[in-house]
């Protein structure tokens, strides 16, 4: 039995509407619980407790990453992680090695991050960096929305076969949820074409990208998933795709029952530009806050722009080319067959540059202006829009005007006269930031014992050296930034992992996949899939499951699946 | 203010030797720079491990001068990153002489490795004898090229010599193996022997003087015209010379001269000025 | 009598993972699917003769049987007291093992190597200076009505290449050309055929018909599937290809560059770039840009020829100038199992593919200077552990002449020049026949390799062997033993 306490901190549990009382936090074997009599006591006295950060989106693992670290030696020649006694050497900076990703997340107080990419073919791949990413909890959404099997069943309207078969796909992959990433459009890149809208049909396969999110929202429906279906959209990244996620989010209002989000869009910096082309460009934050306001189907994360030089990376293999395009800077395009395309290239976001500028701005008046911040997570889109170590910024940003004001100053002139953030005061609050960064993460992710500090949840928590009765945050932003970028502890099940922003102890971390149950045969299409397998890809049906044990730490969460016997 | 190092004996193992330089000598006394740290394999050791310390130090980086001697050929990253003062190596010495350094000057007797002066920014760079590859260029995956300062060769060098160059001057006496100036974006480089082929390669911009024969042509070069000299800062070579635009594979508009006389192989282009 | 399935096969990158293997009392009899080496491999790698059934070390000069412990403390001994020893092979070794691999050459402050250094390392310094427009091989099966092999041969090297993922394998959106090409090697056989009589009727030799035939076929308007081979000669591949053409040695750079422009639609101001007529490089430009989905596949042939790395260079950079006018890409054919593995491994871990250097603690990545040839060349190591390779063969002279005069360490199943000249051999286990683990397929892949048999009991798997070195050097750390 391991005990430990965390007295007097100021406590931010938003799922569980505590909004900085002080309070005591016990633990006991890796869990909250009421009370612990000995073991080790932590003085929280003065600092925030919260749980454990979670992060819904952010490209950790997996052989696009992979590709990503291969192709940038000059991002990791002056960002290194020396070998301790405790932990694994590395480099970082937009693309860390796997170690120095756990070590780095760690530090700032996270816990569970989710890899939102995964082709199927290559799930083995993602598993066995997973494997090697210490310090928090982990999953990986398996890449479905242009896989033939997917746009088959759906074209036939047969989603009580396709969710069987997404059903399989999740066990298969060891995946956590549903992605689609420009559904459709990553086949049609397989000839190096695209689609234009959600109503494009696809190329040799007679069906529309509509088609396709409705089809898949409907499947997850069926399946219970804990996660919604994680959309990123049709023309992500180009001036007018407002449009696009508009009719997005709207092609699957019907399907809503009982106010519960059905579908998680993604990054959305990206996909709320208004203009005609990149000198008409604009922010379309308000359109977009506009209708998240008003309707309780979809949440959101940000994919917030940071000034610096990153990575791009997507499984948008389209959109990555019209970057390498603009950009004339390196390229990798790597399509995978029967499931799914991707694309790499290095980004350098500029200040006085007007369209990076004002991306800038989109991301932090859609955090800004939606009301509700359950409704939109915080996000980098690691390393897409920046690398994940700029949360405690981006946090800053969130809860301070003038740290706002700060860039604002030194952003590109036209960016600064046209963006609506310029008249928006709006600050979060410590609880707010502990919904975008915590608790609304996991609550979308339907993981129940994560982002809060209930009895029972996991004992995954992080104290920052912070006071919010001393200090006034929002005029004083640098105190804000210090105390997230160094987690005065962080703590996972149980174990304090980090102290004063140095890793203390090296823990492995979980890998959670989804285990649909169903009274159904699940494996009944089996045959038959195998034949079409066969056909489809290059693999043998045996050899492109993951198993059971591939890796260590492999944690099944079982979803009960309506699925008609 | 001289610091005189002198290398104890033959070493095996590679010696990374960045904290060889002005700037971190300045403001010390010879006691101090004798600790200094090196790298020996995987072994940090005290500079006196490996040199014998002697001369007076200076507090001011540009009164400073460094003396070296003894075969320094797996003596690495000396005067790194360096911006002022000065280091004279008797000897041979091994590579990344002067990398990423903006001032001062750096001069050698004898032979240096690969990735001399690499992405320098400014400062001069004399060697008496052989350069390796890569004279000037970034490390793999980056294009931080060379953004100025001067490197002059009296021996002849390897490939790959000033790659992704945006301002400077190479200059080399010798021959160049291949590749001189590939992916070049703007500055000179002037070869006054023979250059062994693929000369400005994926450039496009900055000047490539080669005074002696190129052996091939790469076919997506373009002649203009005929030059009776050429220039380089303000040394004036007055022979014919072929002017080529390049690399139009990068729809480059870098350029090329290569001496008339030299190169009877080109004689073929120049009906194409007709 | 067992049949085992889905086995996949432990040679060359094309990871075919479709063999049945028959096995009786943990002995394999039977292989079905396999191309010849693989055959050969299933079915001879018992043989004693080639075997390493012996831990030994070297004393007074003789390699001396010892337990498996005394090897593995040897082994410990070496690296820990070394300052800057490399750690070379890998590429025919499991995933696995290559972790472990990995944290023991950080663990020793070591250079940790895989043998893309002297293959396919170019490739990978190229797609580190522009990238590479790439897929999976099931892309090509399925879409590509264009195939080029360029300084390759499939046939000889990854023999079951072309008819498993290219020219003759059936995709979704394109069919298989076998039949086409069994009808022309017919002829093409009857035309020899035909020759050699006609050689002995005439008494005399009949010089082999000149090779490259500078026009291109008729049937080349067809809408079918195209196998188009560029090499320095004619090779076994070229035979079945729809067209063949003979790149002067050395001058792929210049052909590449003059295509590039090609596609680009402007003109050369030459008749003729590495010895192809221009007339000839332009039809080649123009079937290029036609085609609806195109590959290159590249060996090494290109990355070790005059120009190397850059010769990449230029081929990537004309697929990057492909995919403006149609879909086009590009893929290294990897040559040893789990090269790619290897890679992927390592760039993972520490951030970089290749030639890794840990002295100072922490990655640091700089081919030519941190990769083994390299290093030993200048005589720079001063100890080895080298696994699952054979670099006394296949280095440069001097380079082996330096690995050699330091401690060397040995893992492998079978006896090589390099286990030969040792100062201490741990035999081990064949990864993918007596081990499981995973490997990498050249398009990066993963695939589970299988343990059909029982290795003999002395020979451990590599990851095992690894992890007790690495165990015993933590161990002479600890009592201070690094002084």
């Amino acid at each position: 039995m391991k005990e430990l306490l965390i007295k007097n901190g100021f406590v931010y549990d938003p799922l569980n509407k505590i909004d900085g009382e002080t309070m005591d936090i016990a633990v006991r074997d890796g869990k909250i619980v009421e009370e612990v009599k000995k073991g080790k006591t932590i003085d929280a006295s003065g600092m925030v407790v919260m749980p454990g950060g979670v992060d819904i989106h952010s490209h950790i693992a997996g052989a696009k990453v992979n590709s990503g670290r291969l192709l940038r030696p000059e991002d990791h020649y002056k960002d290194v992680e020396l070998k301790t006694v405790l932990t694994r050497s590395g480099v970082g900076y937009s693309i860390p090695s796997t170690f120095t990703t756990g070590y780095r997340y760690s530090r700032m107080g996270w816990t569970t991050v989710m890899e939102p990419a995964m082709p199927p073919l290559k799930a083995k791949h993602t598993h066995e960096e997973l494997n090697d990413t210490p310090m928090v909890d982990k999953g990986a959404y398996p890449l479905l929305g242009s896989n033939w099997f997917v746009l088959e069943y759906l074209r036939a309207k047969m989603y009580g076969e396709c969710a069987a078969f997404v059903a399989w796909m999740m066990n298969a992959t060891k995946g956590y949820a549903i992605k689609l990433v420009n559904p459709g459009g990553l086949e049609a890149w397989g000839f190096g074409r695209n689609v234009r809208d959600i109503d494009d049909p696809v190329p040799n396969f007679d069906i529309t990208p509509r088609e396709i999110i409705q089809g898949l929202c409907k499947v997850n429906q069926i399946l219970n998933l804990p996660h919604t279906i994680h959309v990123h959209i049709n023309n992500l990244g180009k001036p007018g795709n407002y449009v696009t996620t508009l009719e997005t989010m709207r092609c699957v209002e019907n399907l809503a029952t009982d106010n519960k989000p059905i579908m998680h869009l993604t990054h959305c910096q990206f996909s709320a530009f208004a203009g005609e082309d990149w000198r008409t460009f604009k922010s379309a934050s308000e359109e977009i806050a506009e209708y998240v306001n008003s309707h309780s189907h979809v949440t959101l994360d940000m994919g917030q722009i940071v000034f610096t030089n990153t990575t791009t990376m997507t499984a948008d293999g389209p959109f990555q080319f019209t970057l390498y395009q603009i950009t004339g800077n390196k390229w990798v395009n790597n399509d995978v067959e029967t499931e799914t395309s991707s694309g790499i290239v290095p980004f350098q976001y500029k200040r006085k540059n007007y369209v990076h500028a004002t991306q800038w701005t989109i991301g932090l008046e859609l955090a800004l202006q939606i009301k509700d911040p359950w409704k939109i997570l915080l996000t980098t889109d690691h390393p897409n829009a920046g690398p994940f170590t700029a949360y405690p910024k981006v946090i800053t940003w969130l809860m301070s005007r003038k740290a706002r004001d700060d860039v604002m100053k030194k952003v590109n002139k036209k960016t600064r006269r046209k963006a609506p953030l310029s008249a928006i005061d709006r600050e979060y609050s410590l609880y707010e930031i502990a919904i975008a960064t915590r608790a609304g993460q996991a609550k979308a992710l339907g993981l129940e014992s994560k982002g809060h500090l209930g009895v029972g949840a996991d004992a995954d928590i992080s104290v920052y050296n912070l006071d919010p009765k001393k200090t006034n945050l929002a005029d004083n932003p640098e105190a804000i930034t210090k105390a997230f970028k160094k987690a005065a502890y962080t703590i996972k099940d149980g174990e304090i992992v980090v102290r004063d922003g140095e890793v203390v102890n090296s823990v492995n971390g979980r890998t959670y996949w989804v285990k649909v149950e169903t009274q159904a045969n699940l494996f009944e299409i089996e045959p038959e899939l195998k034949r079409a397998f066969e056909k489809y890809y290059t693999v043998k049906y045996e050899n492109y499951l993951v198993p059971q044990n591939f890796s260590a730490h492999q944690t099944p969460v079982t979803a009960k699946a309506r699925i008609k016997s | 203010m001289i610091v005189k190092l002198h290398l104890k004996k033959e070493i095996h193992v590679p010696v990374d030797a960045e904290s060889i330089s002005p700037d971190v000598f300045a403001g010390k006394l010879v006691e101090e720079i004798a600790e200094l740290p090196l790298w020996k394999g995987n072994r940090k050791v005290p500079l006196k491990d490996v040199f014998g310390v002697e001369g007076i130090s200076g507090k001011v980086t540009n009164e400073l001068v460094i003396h070296i001697d003894g075969n320094l050929s797996k003596v690495q990253r000396i005067g790194s990153g360096m911006t002022d003062g000065e280091i004279r190596i008797a000897g041979d010495v091994g590579m990344h002489l002067g990398v990423e350094m903006k001032g001062g000057k750096i001069t050698v007797e004898g032979n240096v490795g690969s990735w001399l002066g690499s992405s320098m920014k400014g400062g001069t760079i004399e060697v008496n004898k052989d350069a390796g590859d890569y004279i000037g260029a970034p490390y793999r995956g980056s294009t931080e090229g060379m953004r100025g300062g001067t490197i002059t060769i009296h021996g002849n060098a390897g490939t790959e010599a000033g790659r992704y160059m945006k301002k400077g001057l190479i200059r080399i006496d010798g021959d160049v193996d291949q590749f001189v100036g590939i992916h070049l974006k703007k500055g000179a480089i002037l070869v006054r022997g023979n250059a062994d082929g693929r000369a400005g390669a994926f450039m496009t911009g900055g000047k490539i003087i080669i005074c002696g024969h190129l052996k091939s042509l790469l076919p997506t070069f373009t002649i203009d015209s005929m030059k009776s000299k050429a220039k380089v800062e303000e040394e004036i070579i007055k022979e014919p010379f072929y002017l080529f635009i390049g690399d139009l594979a990068e729809h480059g508009s870098g350029k090329l001269y290569l001496a008339k006389n030299k190169n009877k192989h080109l004689e073929t282009h120049e009906k194409l000025l007709q | 009598m067992t049949l085992v399935k889905n086995v996949t096969c432990p040679i060359c990158g094309t990871l075919c993972d479709d063999l049945e293997v028959e096995v009786e009392e943990n002995s394999i009899v039977d292989v079905r699917n396999a191309c010849a080496i693989g055959e050969a491999k299933f079915l001879n790698f018992t043989d004693p003769k080639h075997r390493n059934l012996k831990p030994l070390v070297r004393k007074g000069g003789e390699l001396t049987e010892v337990s498996l412990d005394e090897a593995v403390e040897r082994s410990a001994q070496i690296l820990a007291h070394a300052q800057y020893p490399i750690l070379y092979g890998w590429s025919c070794t499991s995933c696995q093992a290559i972790r472990v691999g990995i944290e023991l050459a950080e663990e020793v402050g070591g250079v940790i190597d895989n043998t893309s250094t002297v293959c396919h390392g170019p490739s990978i310094l190229s797609i580190q200076s522009v990238g590479i427009p790439t897929c999976t091989l099931g892309q090509v099966r399925h879409r590509a009505d264009l195939v080029v092999y360029w300084a390759s041969d499939p046939y000889s090297a990854h023999p079951r290449h072309i008819e498993r993922y290219t020219s003759f394998s059936d995709g979704r959106f394109q069919e298989s050309e076998w039949e086409h090409y069994v009808t022309r090697l017919r002829g093409v056989l009857g035309k020899k055929r035909l020759s050699r009589a006609s050689a002995r009727i005439s008494m005399r030799e009949v010089s082999i018909p000149p090779i490259a035939d500078p026009k291109l076929p008729p049937e080349f308007e067809t809408e079918k599937r195209k196998l188009i081979v560029v090499d320095v000669r004619k090779t076994r591949s070229a035979e079945i290809a729809d067209f063949f053409i003979q790149v002067e040695p050395n001058r792929d750079f210049e052909l590449l560059q003059a295509l590039r422009l090609l596609v680009k639609d402007e003109e050369l101001e030459v008749d003729k770039v590495a010895g192809v007529p221009v007339d000839l490089l332009e039809e080649f430009a123009d079937i290029l840009i036609s085609c609806n989905f195109g590959i290159f596949f590249f060996g090494v042939g290109l990355t070790m020829s005059s120009g190397k790395h850059r010769n990449i260079d230029a081929a990537i950079a004309l697929t990057k100038d492909l995919n403006y006018r149609t879909k086009f890409a590009i893929m290294p054919m990897r040559g040893h199992f789990n090269v790619a593995g290897a890679n992927i491994v390592s760039t993972w871990q520490t951030g970089y593919p290749f030639a890794v250097d840990f002295s100072h603690g922490y990655p640091r990545y700089n081919p030519g200077e941190t990769s083994a040839v390299d290093i030993l060349q200048r005589d720079e190591s001063d100890a080895s552990l080298i696994i699952a390779s054979d670099p006394v063969s296949n280095f440069p002279r001097n380079a082996a002449q330096n690995l050699v005069k330091n401690p060397m360490i040995t893992i492998d199943p079978v006896v090589s020049p390099t286990t030969m000249m040792a100062d201490v051999v741990i035999p081990s286990a064949f990864v993918g026949i007596e081990v499981e683990g995973t490997a990498y397929r050249m398009d990066c892949v993963p695939l589970p390799m299988k343990k059909i048999v029982e290795p003999p009991k002395i020979c451990l798997p590599d990851e095992e062997i690894l992890r007790r070195i690495l165990l015993q050097v933590r161990q002479i750390r600890q009592t201070g033993g690094k002084a």
